[in-house]
Protein backbone atom coordinates (compact mmCIF):
# COMPACT_ATOMS: atom_id res chain seq x y z
CA UNK A 1 0.00 0.00 0.00
CA UNK A 2 2.01 3.34 -0.64
CA UNK A 3 1.51 6.26 1.41
CA UNK A 4 -0.04 9.40 0.32
CA UNK A 5 0.71 11.82 2.56
CA UNK A 6 4.05 11.84 4.93
CA UNK A 7 4.70 14.38 7.37
CA UNK A 8 8.22 14.59 9.48
CA UNK A 9 8.27 16.11 12.53
CA UNK A 10 5.93 18.60 12.00
CA UNK A 11 5.26 22.01 14.49
CA UNK A 12 2.58 24.40 14.81
CA UNK A 13 3.28 26.57 17.82
CA UNK A 14 0.66 29.36 18.98
CA UNK A 15 3.13 31.00 21.79
CA UNK A 16 4.01 29.28 23.90
CA UNK A 17 1.10 26.47 22.87
CA UNK A 18 2.81 23.37 20.87
CA UNK A 19 -0.62 22.82 19.21
CA UNK A 20 0.67 20.60 16.54
CA UNK A 21 4.44 18.67 17.64
CA UNK A 22 6.61 16.77 16.12
CA UNK A 23 4.10 14.68 14.03
CA UNK A 24 5.19 12.26 11.68
CA UNK A 25 1.80 10.89 9.63
CA UNK A 26 1.49 8.33 7.25
CA UNK A 27 -2.15 8.61 5.89
CA UNK A 28 -2.15 5.09 3.23
CA UNK A 29 -3.46 5.74 0.10
CA UNK A 30 -7.08 3.95 -0.16
CA UNK A 31 -7.55 3.52 3.74
CA UNK A 32 -10.30 5.45 5.34
CA UNK A 33 -8.46 7.27 8.46
CA UNK A 34 -10.10 8.64 10.90
CA UNK A 35 -8.02 11.83 13.25
CA UNK A 36 -9.06 11.41 16.81
CA UNK A 37 -8.64 12.99 20.12
CA UNK A 38 -10.10 14.97 23.00
CA UNK A 39 -10.67 19.03 22.22
CA UNK A 40 -7.50 20.84 21.96
CA UNK A 41 -5.60 17.46 20.54
CA UNK A 42 -4.53 19.53 16.85
CA UNK A 43 -6.63 17.76 15.02
CA UNK A 44 -7.99 20.54 12.99
CA UNK A 45 -4.53 21.72 13.36
CA UNK A 46 -3.36 19.44 11.38
CA UNK A 47 -6.11 19.36 8.95
CA UNK A 48 -5.11 23.03 8.30
CA UNK A 49 -1.30 22.45 8.14
CA UNK A 50 -1.85 19.39 5.48
CA UNK A 51 -4.60 21.23 2.83
CA UNK A 52 -2.20 24.26 3.39
CA UNK A 53 -4.35 26.80 4.99
CA UNK A 54 -1.40 27.14 8.01
CA UNK A 55 1.99 27.07 7.19
CA UNK A 56 3.77 24.70 9.49
CA UNK A 57 6.65 26.25 12.14
CA UNK A 58 8.54 23.49 12.13
CA UNK A 59 8.87 19.95 9.79
CA UNK A 60 8.30 18.81 6.15
CA UNK A 61 4.84 17.37 4.25
CA UNK A 62 5.05 15.43 1.63
CA UNK A 63 1.91 14.14 -1.02
CA UNK A 64 3.25 11.35 -2.88
CA UNK A 65 6.68 12.53 -2.06
CA UNK A 66 6.72 15.79 -3.52
CA UNK A 67 7.35 17.84 -0.54
CA UNK A 68 4.37 20.94 -0.47
CA UNK A 69 5.29 22.19 3.06
CA UNK A 70 4.80 25.70 2.23
CA UNK A 71 2.72 25.16 -1.15
CA UNK A 72 -0.29 27.82 -1.23
CA UNK A 73 -3.70 25.89 -0.25
CA UNK A 74 -5.26 26.48 -4.09
CA UNK A 75 -2.49 24.80 -5.54
CA UNK A 76 -3.16 21.79 -2.74
CA UNK A 77 -5.99 21.35 -4.71
CA UNK A 78 -4.75 21.46 -8.22
CA UNK A 79 -2.34 18.55 -6.79
CA UNK A 80 -5.27 16.08 -5.42
CA UNK A 81 -5.49 17.73 -1.37
CA UNK A 82 -9.10 18.85 -1.06
CA UNK A 83 -11.29 19.42 2.45
CA UNK A 84 -14.04 20.52 4.44
CA UNK A 85 -13.89 22.92 7.09
CA UNK A 86 -15.25 22.15 10.84
CA UNK A 87 -17.38 25.58 10.80
CA UNK A 88 -19.95 25.59 7.86
CA UNK A 89 -17.88 27.20 4.53
CA UNK A 90 -19.73 27.03 1.63
CA UNK A 91 -21.42 29.59 -0.54
CA UNK A 92 -24.59 30.76 1.24
CA UNK A 93 -25.67 33.37 -1.81
CA UNK A 94 -25.28 31.18 -4.62
CA UNK A 95 -27.76 27.78 -5.36
CA UNK A 96 -26.47 25.09 -4.56
CA UNK A 97 -25.93 23.84 -8.31
CA UNK A 98 -23.40 26.50 -8.26
CA UNK A 99 -21.75 25.41 -5.29
CA UNK A 100 -20.75 22.35 -6.84
CA UNK A 101 -20.11 24.05 -10.47
CA UNK A 102 -17.33 25.96 -9.38
CA UNK A 103 -14.70 23.68 -8.14
CA UNK A 104 -15.95 21.46 -10.68
CA UNK A 105 -14.94 24.53 -13.83
CA UNK A 106 -12.18 25.03 -11.77
CA UNK A 107 -10.49 21.45 -11.66
CA UNK A 108 -11.17 21.78 -15.04
CA UNK A 109 -9.57 25.13 -15.73
CA UNK A 110 -12.32 26.71 -16.87
CA UNK A 111 -12.90 29.03 -14.18
CA UNK A 112 -11.68 32.21 -15.72
CA UNK A 113 -13.60 32.04 -18.93
CA UNK A 114 -15.13 35.98 -18.93
CA UNK A 115 -17.62 35.73 -21.65
CA UNK A 116 -18.72 32.18 -21.78
CA UNK A 117 -22.10 31.07 -20.22
CA UNK A 118 -21.94 28.65 -17.40
CA UNK A 119 -25.29 26.65 -19.63
CA UNK A 120 -22.62 26.16 -22.34
CA UNK A 121 -20.24 24.28 -19.86
CA UNK A 122 -21.85 21.10 -20.99
CA UNK A 123 -19.21 18.63 -19.23
CA UNK A 124 -18.92 20.57 -16.46
CA UNK A 125 -22.72 21.03 -16.04
CA UNK A 126 -22.84 16.97 -16.35
CA UNK A 127 -19.87 16.46 -13.77
CA UNK A 128 -21.96 19.04 -11.57
CA UNK A 129 -25.13 17.15 -11.73
CA UNK A 130 -23.70 13.80 -11.00
CA UNK A 131 -22.41 15.10 -7.68
CA UNK A 132 -25.18 16.30 -7.16
CA UNK A 133 -27.15 13.10 -6.94
CA UNK A 134 -24.77 11.52 -4.90
CA UNK A 135 -24.70 13.76 -2.38
CA UNK A 136 -28.43 13.61 -2.55
CA UNK A 137 -28.83 17.24 -3.10
CA UNK A 138 -30.62 16.93 -6.84
CA UNK A 139 -34.34 17.74 -5.85
CA UNK A 140 -32.50 21.25 -3.75
CA UNK A 141 -29.77 22.19 -6.38
CA UNK A 142 -31.92 25.15 -7.78
CA UNK A 143 -32.29 26.51 -3.96
CA UNK A 144 -29.59 29.19 -2.13
CA UNK A 145 -27.35 27.25 -0.11
CA UNK A 146 -27.39 29.57 2.61
CA UNK A 147 -31.51 28.85 3.05
CA UNK A 148 -30.94 25.07 3.51
CA UNK A 149 -31.20 22.81 6.87
CA UNK A 150 -27.51 22.66 8.32
CA UNK A 151 -28.18 18.75 7.90
CA UNK A 152 -28.54 19.49 3.88
CA UNK A 153 -25.12 22.25 4.36
CA UNK A 154 -23.47 20.07 5.10
CA UNK A 155 -23.88 17.13 2.52
CA UNK A 156 -23.37 20.01 -0.07
CA UNK A 157 -19.72 21.15 2.04
CA UNK A 158 -19.12 17.02 1.11
CA UNK A 159 -20.17 17.66 -2.19
CA UNK A 160 -18.00 20.59 -2.77
CA UNK A 161 -14.81 18.80 -0.78
CA UNK A 162 -15.11 15.62 -4.11
CA UNK A 163 -16.06 18.29 -6.69
CA UNK A 164 -12.59 18.59 -7.25
CA UNK A 165 -12.16 15.37 -7.73
CA UNK A 166 -9.14 15.07 -5.36
CA UNK A 167 -6.83 11.97 -4.51
CA UNK A 168 -6.99 13.07 -0.59
CA UNK A 169 -10.09 14.44 0.66
CA UNK A 170 -9.47 16.17 4.37
CA UNK A 171 -13.01 16.55 6.22
CA UNK A 172 -12.90 18.05 9.36
CA UNK A 173 -16.10 17.12 11.73
CA UNK A 174 -18.50 16.34 8.55
CA UNK A 175 -21.37 15.25 10.85
CA UNK A 176 -20.98 18.11 13.53
CA UNK A 177 -24.31 19.37 14.62
CA UNK A 178 -26.16 16.64 13.01
CA UNK A 179 -28.68 14.07 15.07
CA UNK A 180 -27.14 10.60 15.11
CA UNK A 181 -29.78 8.86 12.62
CA UNK A 182 -28.33 11.81 10.58
CA UNK A 183 -24.53 11.46 11.67
CA UNK A 184 -24.22 7.97 10.23
CA UNK A 185 -26.36 8.53 7.36
CA UNK A 186 -23.67 11.17 6.10
CA UNK A 187 -20.05 8.91 7.58
CA UNK A 188 -21.73 5.84 5.63
CA UNK A 189 -22.21 8.04 2.77
CA UNK A 190 -18.55 9.35 3.11
CA UNK A 191 -17.67 5.92 2.80
CA UNK A 192 -19.57 5.06 0.00
CA UNK A 193 -17.69 7.70 -2.18
CA UNK A 194 -14.51 7.34 -0.82
CA UNK A 195 -14.73 3.41 -2.93
CA UNK A 196 -16.76 4.65 -5.58
CA UNK A 197 -14.94 7.75 -6.73
CA UNK A 198 -11.03 5.85 -5.20
CA UNK A 199 -10.30 8.82 -3.02
CA UNK A 200 -8.77 8.60 0.63
CA UNK A 201 -10.56 9.82 2.72
CA UNK A 202 -9.21 11.30 6.33
CA UNK A 203 -11.87 12.13 9.00
CA UNK A 204 -11.92 14.46 12.11
CA UNK A 205 -14.82 12.74 13.99
CA UNK A 206 -15.94 12.24 17.77
CA UNK A 207 -18.77 10.01 17.13
CA UNK A 208 -16.64 6.91 17.98
CA UNK A 209 -19.55 4.41 17.27
CA UNK A 210 -19.31 5.63 13.36
CA UNK A 211 -15.59 5.78 13.86
CA UNK A 212 -14.71 2.20 15.06
CA UNK A 213 -17.53 0.79 12.70
CA UNK A 214 -16.21 3.14 9.56
CA UNK A 215 -12.55 3.69 9.84
CA UNK A 216 -9.83 1.45 8.39
CA UNK A 217 -7.19 3.15 9.91
CA UNK A 218 -7.05 5.46 12.66
CA UNK A 219 -4.93 8.28 14.68
CA UNK A 220 -5.25 9.27 17.90
CA UNK A 221 -3.95 12.56 18.88
CA UNK A 222 -3.04 14.38 22.23
CA UNK A 223 -1.77 17.78 23.32
CA UNK A 224 -0.53 18.21 19.90
CA UNK A 225 1.27 14.90 19.19
CA UNK A 226 0.91 11.57 18.14
CA UNK A 227 -0.59 9.26 20.96
CA UNK A 228 -1.15 5.95 19.11
CA UNK A 229 -1.80 4.88 15.73
CA UNK A 230 -3.56 1.60 14.16
CA UNK A 231 -6.55 -0.60 12.81
CA UNK A 232 -9.47 0.14 15.12
CA UNK A 233 -9.39 -3.07 17.11
CA UNK A 234 -5.60 -1.94 18.08
CA UNK A 235 -7.00 1.28 19.14
CA UNK A 236 -10.02 0.13 21.26
CA UNK A 237 -7.76 -2.25 23.58
CA UNK A 238 -4.60 0.27 24.00
CA UNK A 239 -4.69 1.25 27.77
CA UNK A 240 -2.94 4.55 27.25
CA UNK A 241 -5.44 6.00 24.63
CA UNK A 242 -8.58 4.34 27.07
CA UNK A 243 -6.88 6.17 29.85
CA UNK A 244 -6.52 9.78 28.02
CA UNK A 245 -9.43 9.50 25.61
CA UNK A 246 -12.25 6.94 25.08
CA UNK A 247 -12.48 5.62 28.72
CA UNK A 248 -13.48 2.37 30.08
CA UNK A 249 -17.38 1.61 28.09
CA UNK A 250 -15.63 1.42 24.61
CA UNK B 1 -38.96 37.34 -21.10
CA UNK B 2 -40.24 39.02 -18.04
CA UNK B 3 -37.01 40.53 -17.40
CA UNK B 4 -36.03 41.62 -20.95
CA UNK B 5 -38.94 43.11 -22.27
CA UNK B 6 -38.54 46.23 -20.06
CA UNK B 7 -35.01 46.49 -20.77
CA UNK B 8 -35.85 46.44 -24.59
CA UNK B 9 -38.76 49.33 -23.74
CA UNK B 10 -36.10 51.12 -21.75
CA UNK B 11 -33.15 50.78 -25.17
CA UNK B 12 -36.15 51.78 -27.63
CA UNK B 13 -36.41 55.09 -25.44
CA UNK B 14 -33.32 56.32 -25.14
CA UNK B 15 -32.80 55.17 -29.47
CA UNK B 16 -35.90 57.81 -29.71
CA UNK B 17 -35.13 60.43 -26.54
CA UNK B 18 -33.61 63.26 -28.63
CA UNK B 19 -36.52 62.84 -30.98
CA UNK B 20 -38.56 64.62 -27.92
CA UNK B 21 -36.67 65.74 -25.08
CA UNK B 22 -34.83 68.54 -25.08
CA UNK B 23 -30.75 69.52 -24.55
CA UNK B 24 -31.35 69.45 -20.56
CA UNK B 25 -32.73 66.20 -20.48
CA UNK B 26 -30.26 64.89 -23.08
CA UNK B 27 -27.64 66.15 -20.85
CA UNK B 28 -29.13 64.78 -17.56
CA UNK B 29 -29.50 61.61 -19.85
CA UNK B 30 -25.98 60.92 -20.30
CA UNK B 31 -24.77 61.55 -16.58
CA UNK B 32 -27.07 58.65 -15.61
CA UNK B 33 -25.24 56.52 -18.35
CA UNK B 34 -22.17 57.75 -17.15
CA UNK B 35 -22.98 57.01 -13.65
CA UNK B 36 -24.27 53.73 -14.35
CA UNK B 37 -20.65 52.57 -15.80
CA UNK B 38 -19.26 54.04 -12.69
CA UNK B 39 -21.62 52.25 -10.53
CA UNK B 40 -21.74 48.85 -12.28
CA UNK B 41 -17.70 48.84 -12.26
CA UNK B 42 -17.96 49.26 -8.39
CA UNK B 43 -20.39 46.91 -8.09
CA UNK B 44 -18.06 44.08 -9.92
CA UNK B 45 -16.10 44.86 -6.55
CA UNK B 46 -19.07 45.00 -3.97
CA UNK B 47 -21.67 43.01 -4.84
CA UNK B 48 -20.12 40.28 -7.10
CA UNK B 49 -16.33 40.12 -5.52
CA UNK B 50 -16.91 41.28 -1.82
CA UNK B 51 -14.63 44.21 -1.79
CA UNK B 52 -15.91 47.95 -0.33
CA UNK B 53 -13.54 50.41 -2.68
CA UNK B 54 -13.35 53.99 -1.51
CA UNK B 55 -10.83 55.07 -4.66
CA UNK B 56 -13.21 54.34 -7.74
CA UNK B 57 -13.18 58.41 -8.27
CA UNK B 58 -9.08 57.74 -8.74
CA UNK B 59 -9.95 55.95 -11.54
CA UNK B 60 -12.67 57.92 -13.04
CA UNK B 61 -10.07 60.73 -12.88
CA UNK B 62 -7.28 58.54 -14.85
CA UNK B 63 -9.99 57.87 -17.34
CA UNK B 64 -11.25 61.92 -17.70
CA UNK B 65 -7.66 63.39 -17.44
CA UNK B 66 -6.08 60.71 -20.19
CA UNK B 67 -9.24 61.65 -22.47
CA UNK B 68 -8.61 64.98 -21.88
CA UNK B 69 -4.90 65.16 -22.65
CA UNK B 70 -4.99 63.02 -25.85
CA UNK B 71 -7.98 65.36 -26.90
CA UNK B 72 -6.04 68.10 -26.34
CA UNK B 73 -2.99 66.53 -28.32
CA UNK B 74 -4.91 64.65 -30.89
CA UNK B 75 -8.60 65.49 -31.45
CA UNK B 76 -9.97 61.86 -32.63
CA UNK B 77 -12.76 61.15 -30.06
CA UNK B 78 -12.24 56.65 -30.38
CA UNK B 79 -8.41 57.77 -29.30
CA UNK B 80 -9.39 59.68 -26.18
CA UNK B 81 -11.92 57.18 -25.08
CA UNK B 82 -10.36 54.39 -25.44
CA UNK B 83 -6.89 55.67 -24.27
CA UNK B 84 -9.01 56.63 -21.18
CA UNK B 85 -10.19 53.42 -20.69
CA UNK B 86 -6.63 51.59 -21.27
CA UNK B 87 -5.00 53.68 -18.87
CA UNK B 88 -7.34 53.66 -16.36
CA UNK B 89 -7.23 50.02 -16.68
CA UNK B 90 -3.19 50.08 -16.59
CA UNK B 91 -3.57 52.07 -13.19
CA UNK B 92 -6.28 50.10 -11.21
CA UNK B 93 -4.07 46.81 -12.37
CA UNK B 94 -0.83 48.45 -10.44
CA UNK B 95 -2.53 49.67 -7.53
CA UNK B 96 -4.14 46.84 -7.15
CA UNK B 97 -1.50 44.45 -6.47
CA UNK B 98 -1.19 46.41 -3.72
CA UNK B 99 -4.63 46.50 -2.62
CA UNK B 100 -5.66 43.18 -3.27
CA UNK B 101 -3.20 42.08 -0.46
CA UNK B 102 -5.52 42.99 2.25
CA UNK B 103 -9.81 42.82 2.42
CA UNK B 104 -12.41 44.50 4.63
CA UNK B 105 -11.66 47.53 6.29
CA UNK B 106 -7.82 47.10 5.44
CA UNK B 107 -8.67 47.09 1.72
CA UNK B 108 -11.38 50.35 1.55
CA UNK B 109 -9.03 52.43 3.72
CA UNK B 110 -6.62 51.49 1.15
CA UNK B 111 -8.26 52.08 -2.03
CA UNK B 112 -9.64 55.25 -0.13
CA UNK B 113 -5.61 56.21 0.13
CA UNK B 114 -4.77 55.83 -3.13
CA UNK B 115 -8.00 57.78 -4.93
CA UNK B 116 -6.86 60.54 -2.25
CA UNK B 117 -3.27 60.58 -4.01
CA UNK B 118 -4.49 60.44 -7.54
CA UNK B 119 -6.34 63.49 -6.16
CA UNK B 120 -3.35 65.46 -4.84
CA UNK B 121 -1.72 64.41 -8.60
CA UNK B 122 -4.68 65.99 -10.23
CA UNK B 123 -4.40 68.88 -7.47
CA UNK B 124 -0.70 70.00 -7.18
CA UNK B 125 0.87 68.45 -10.99
CA UNK B 126 0.05 71.92 -12.21
CA UNK B 127 1.75 71.25 -15.36
CA UNK B 128 -0.01 67.87 -16.28
CA UNK B 129 -3.44 68.67 -14.90
CA UNK B 130 -3.80 72.38 -14.53
CA UNK B 131 -3.98 71.75 -10.95
CA UNK B 132 -6.92 73.71 -9.47
CA UNK B 133 -8.06 75.34 -12.76
CA UNK B 134 -8.13 71.88 -14.62
CA UNK B 135 -7.97 70.82 -18.13
CA UNK B 136 -10.14 73.33 -20.20
CA UNK B 137 -11.27 74.41 -24.06
CA UNK B 138 -11.51 70.23 -24.17
CA UNK B 139 -12.79 69.73 -27.76
CA UNK B 140 -15.82 67.38 -28.40
CA UNK B 141 -13.55 65.54 -31.20
CA UNK B 142 -15.26 64.04 -34.32
CA UNK B 143 -15.53 60.39 -34.06
CA UNK B 144 -13.52 59.45 -36.90
CA UNK B 145 -12.08 55.80 -38.34
CA UNK B 146 -9.81 56.77 -41.00
CA UNK B 147 -11.01 55.81 -44.37
CA UNK B 148 -14.47 54.75 -43.37
CA UNK B 149 -16.61 57.07 -40.91
CA UNK B 150 -16.25 60.86 -39.68
CA UNK B 151 -18.99 62.32 -37.94
CA UNK B 152 -19.45 65.59 -36.22
CA UNK B 153 -19.66 65.94 -32.76
CA UNK B 154 -20.49 69.40 -32.01
CA UNK B 155 -24.46 68.83 -31.81
CA UNK B 156 -25.41 67.15 -28.79
CA UNK B 157 -27.48 64.28 -29.73
CA UNK B 158 -24.60 63.02 -31.79
CA UNK B 159 -22.23 62.73 -28.62
CA UNK B 160 -25.28 61.19 -26.89
CA UNK B 161 -25.73 58.48 -29.30
CA UNK B 162 -21.91 57.50 -28.99
CA UNK B 163 -22.24 57.59 -25.06
CA UNK B 164 -25.39 55.14 -25.51
CA UNK B 165 -23.59 52.76 -27.50
CA UNK B 166 -20.57 52.83 -25.61
CA UNK B 167 -23.22 52.02 -22.60
CA UNK B 168 -25.23 49.48 -24.00
CA UNK B 169 -21.77 47.82 -25.38
CA UNK B 170 -20.48 48.00 -21.93
CA UNK B 171 -23.57 46.63 -20.04
CA UNK B 172 -23.50 43.66 -22.60
CA UNK B 173 -20.03 43.18 -21.77
CA UNK B 174 -20.69 43.03 -17.67
CA UNK B 175 -23.85 40.99 -17.97
CA UNK B 176 -21.46 38.54 -20.08
CA UNK B 177 -18.99 38.93 -17.29
CA UNK B 178 -21.01 38.17 -14.44
CA UNK B 179 -22.81 35.40 -15.96
CA UNK B 180 -19.54 33.77 -16.53
CA UNK B 181 -17.34 31.15 -15.18
CA UNK B 182 -15.61 34.01 -14.01
CA UNK B 183 -18.24 35.96 -12.44
CA UNK B 184 -19.18 32.98 -10.78
CA UNK B 185 -15.28 32.60 -9.47
CA UNK B 186 -16.43 36.28 -8.38
CA UNK B 187 -18.84 35.20 -6.27
CA UNK B 188 -17.11 32.91 -4.87
CA UNK B 189 -14.81 35.05 -3.60
CA UNK B 190 -17.63 37.04 -2.58
CA UNK B 191 -19.54 34.33 -0.36
CA UNK B 192 -16.39 32.77 1.23
CA UNK B 193 -12.66 33.34 0.32
CA UNK B 194 -11.23 30.65 2.29
CA UNK B 195 -13.87 28.13 0.35
CA UNK B 196 -12.85 29.54 -2.97
CA UNK B 197 -9.25 28.65 -2.34
CA UNK B 198 -10.26 25.65 -1.33
CA UNK B 199 -11.67 24.79 -4.03
CA UNK B 200 -8.45 25.40 -6.17
CA UNK B 201 -8.96 29.27 -7.15
CA UNK B 202 -6.45 31.98 -6.65
CA UNK B 203 -8.23 34.57 -4.60
CA UNK B 204 -5.78 36.98 -5.51
CA UNK B 205 -5.32 36.89 -8.82
CA UNK B 206 -8.83 36.79 -9.60
CA UNK B 207 -9.55 40.02 -7.18
CA UNK B 208 -6.80 41.67 -8.91
CA UNK B 209 -8.69 40.88 -12.41
CA UNK B 210 -11.66 42.33 -10.93
CA UNK B 211 -10.78 45.71 -9.53
CA UNK B 212 -8.62 45.85 -13.39
CA UNK B 213 -11.77 45.23 -14.88
CA UNK B 214 -13.85 47.78 -12.49
CA UNK B 215 -10.85 50.48 -12.69
CA UNK B 216 -11.78 50.38 -16.95
CA UNK B 217 -15.73 50.44 -16.41
CA UNK B 218 -14.33 53.87 -14.06
CA UNK B 219 -12.19 54.96 -16.70
CA UNK B 220 -14.65 54.61 -19.39
CA UNK B 221 -17.14 56.63 -17.39
CA UNK B 222 -14.64 59.06 -16.92
CA UNK B 223 -13.27 59.20 -20.28
CA UNK B 224 -17.00 60.19 -21.84
CA UNK B 225 -16.83 63.23 -19.63
CA UNK B 226 -14.86 65.37 -20.73
CA UNK B 227 -15.86 65.81 -24.60
CA UNK B 228 -19.34 66.58 -22.63
CA UNK B 229 -18.40 69.28 -20.37
CA UNK B 230 -15.05 70.28 -22.00
CA UNK B 231 -13.00 70.62 -19.02
CA UNK B 232 -11.84 68.34 -16.59
CA UNK B 233 -11.13 69.52 -12.89
CA UNK B 234 -9.74 67.78 -9.73
CA UNK B 235 -12.85 66.71 -7.66
CA UNK B 236 -13.48 64.34 -9.82
CA UNK B 237 -10.80 62.41 -8.28
CA UNK B 238 -11.97 62.87 -4.73
CA UNK B 239 -13.23 60.91 -2.73
CA UNK B 240 -16.70 62.23 -2.13
CA UNK B 241 -16.87 61.44 -5.76
CA UNK B 242 -16.30 58.09 -5.16
CA UNK B 243 -19.52 58.08 -2.68
CA UNK B 244 -21.78 58.46 -5.80
CA UNK B 245 -21.53 54.64 -7.06
CA UNK B 246 -22.16 53.77 -3.56
CA UNK B 247 -25.00 55.94 -3.16
CA UNK B 248 -26.34 54.41 -6.62
CA UNK B 249 -25.74 50.93 -5.99
CA UNK B 250 -27.41 50.90 -2.77
CA UNK B 251 -30.60 52.62 -3.71
CA UNK B 252 -31.09 50.22 -6.61
CA UNK B 253 -29.34 47.05 -4.73
CA UNK B 254 -26.09 45.60 -4.48
CA UNK B 255 -26.79 41.92 -5.61
CA UNK B 256 -28.99 42.55 -8.53
CA UNK B 257 -27.21 42.98 -11.80
CA UNK B 258 -29.80 46.23 -12.69
CA UNK B 259 -29.54 47.36 -9.15
CA UNK B 260 -26.52 49.86 -10.30
CA UNK B 261 -28.50 51.05 -13.57
CA UNK B 262 -31.77 51.67 -12.01
CA UNK B 263 -29.79 53.22 -8.71
CA UNK B 264 -27.75 55.73 -11.16
CA UNK B 265 -30.90 56.96 -13.02
CA UNK B 266 -32.72 57.34 -9.38
CA UNK B 267 -29.93 58.81 -7.93
CA UNK B 268 -30.23 61.58 -10.69
CA UNK B 269 -33.94 62.07 -10.99
CA UNK B 270 -34.11 62.35 -7.03
CA UNK B 271 -30.71 65.03 -6.98
CA UNK B 272 -32.80 66.73 -9.77
CA UNK B 273 -36.12 66.96 -8.04
CA UNK B 274 -34.53 67.79 -4.24
CA UNK B 275 -32.22 70.85 -5.83
CA UNK B 276 -34.98 72.52 -6.80
CA UNK B 277 -35.98 72.80 -3.42
CA UNK B 278 -33.06 73.05 -1.34
CA UNK B 279 -28.94 73.22 -1.97
CA UNK B 280 -29.04 70.66 0.65
CA UNK B 281 -30.03 67.83 -1.59
CA UNK B 282 -27.49 65.59 -0.35
CA UNK B 283 -28.95 64.90 3.03
CA UNK B 284 -32.42 64.29 1.28
CA UNK B 285 -30.35 61.94 -0.77
CA UNK B 286 -29.13 60.43 2.53
CA UNK B 287 -31.88 59.81 4.11
CA UNK B 288 -33.64 58.54 1.58
CA UNK B 289 -30.97 55.74 0.57
CA UNK B 290 -31.10 55.44 4.50
CA UNK B 291 -34.73 54.01 4.84
CA UNK B 292 -34.50 51.96 1.64
CA UNK B 293 -31.06 50.37 2.91
CA UNK B 294 -33.43 49.63 6.39
CA UNK B 295 -36.47 49.09 4.38
CA UNK B 296 -35.60 46.96 1.35
CA UNK B 297 -32.10 45.57 1.80
CA UNK B 298 -32.01 44.22 -1.77
CA UNK B 299 -32.77 48.35 -2.86
CA UNK B 300 -35.08 49.07 -5.35
CA UNK B 301 -34.93 46.88 -7.89
CA UNK B 302 -35.44 44.16 -4.70
CA UNK B 303 -38.84 45.01 -4.61
CA UNK B 304 -40.01 43.86 -7.95
CA UNK B 305 -37.41 40.80 -8.20
CA UNK B 306 -37.56 39.55 -4.84
CA UNK B 307 -34.30 40.22 -2.34
CA UNK B 308 -32.08 37.19 -3.77
CA UNK B 309 -33.23 37.73 -7.06
CA UNK B 310 -30.29 38.47 -9.58
CA UNK B 311 -31.59 39.60 -12.77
Amino acid sequence: MKTIVRTEDLGKYFGEMAAVHAVNLNLQEGLFTSIIGPNGAGKTTLINLLSGYLLPDTGKIFFRESEVTRLEPHKRVKIGISRSFQVMNIFPRMTVFQNILLPVLSRLNRNSRPFSSLTSQKEAVAEAEKILNEVWLWGKKDRPAGQMSHGDQRLLELGIAVASNPQLCLLDEPSSGMNPIERIKVLELVKKLAAERKTTFAIVEHDMDVVFALSDWIVVMNRGEILAEGKPDDIKNNQEVRDTYLGEEI
Amino acid sequence: MKKTLPLLGLVILLVFLPQFAGKYSLYLAIHVMLLSLFSLGFNLLFGYTGLLSFGQAGFYAVGAYACAKILLAFPSLLAGILGGVVIAGISAFVLGILCIRHTRIYFSMLTLCFGMMIFSLAWKWRDMTGGDDGLVGIPRAPLEIPGLLRLNMTPMENYYYVVLIFTVLAIYLFYRIVHSPMGLTFQGIRDSETRTGCVGISVRNYRLISFTIAGMYAGLAGALLPPLESTVTPPVAHWSHSAEPVLATLLGGIYNFAGPIVGSALFYILKDIIVRFTEYWLICLGIIVLVLVMGFRGGVVSMFYGKGGRG
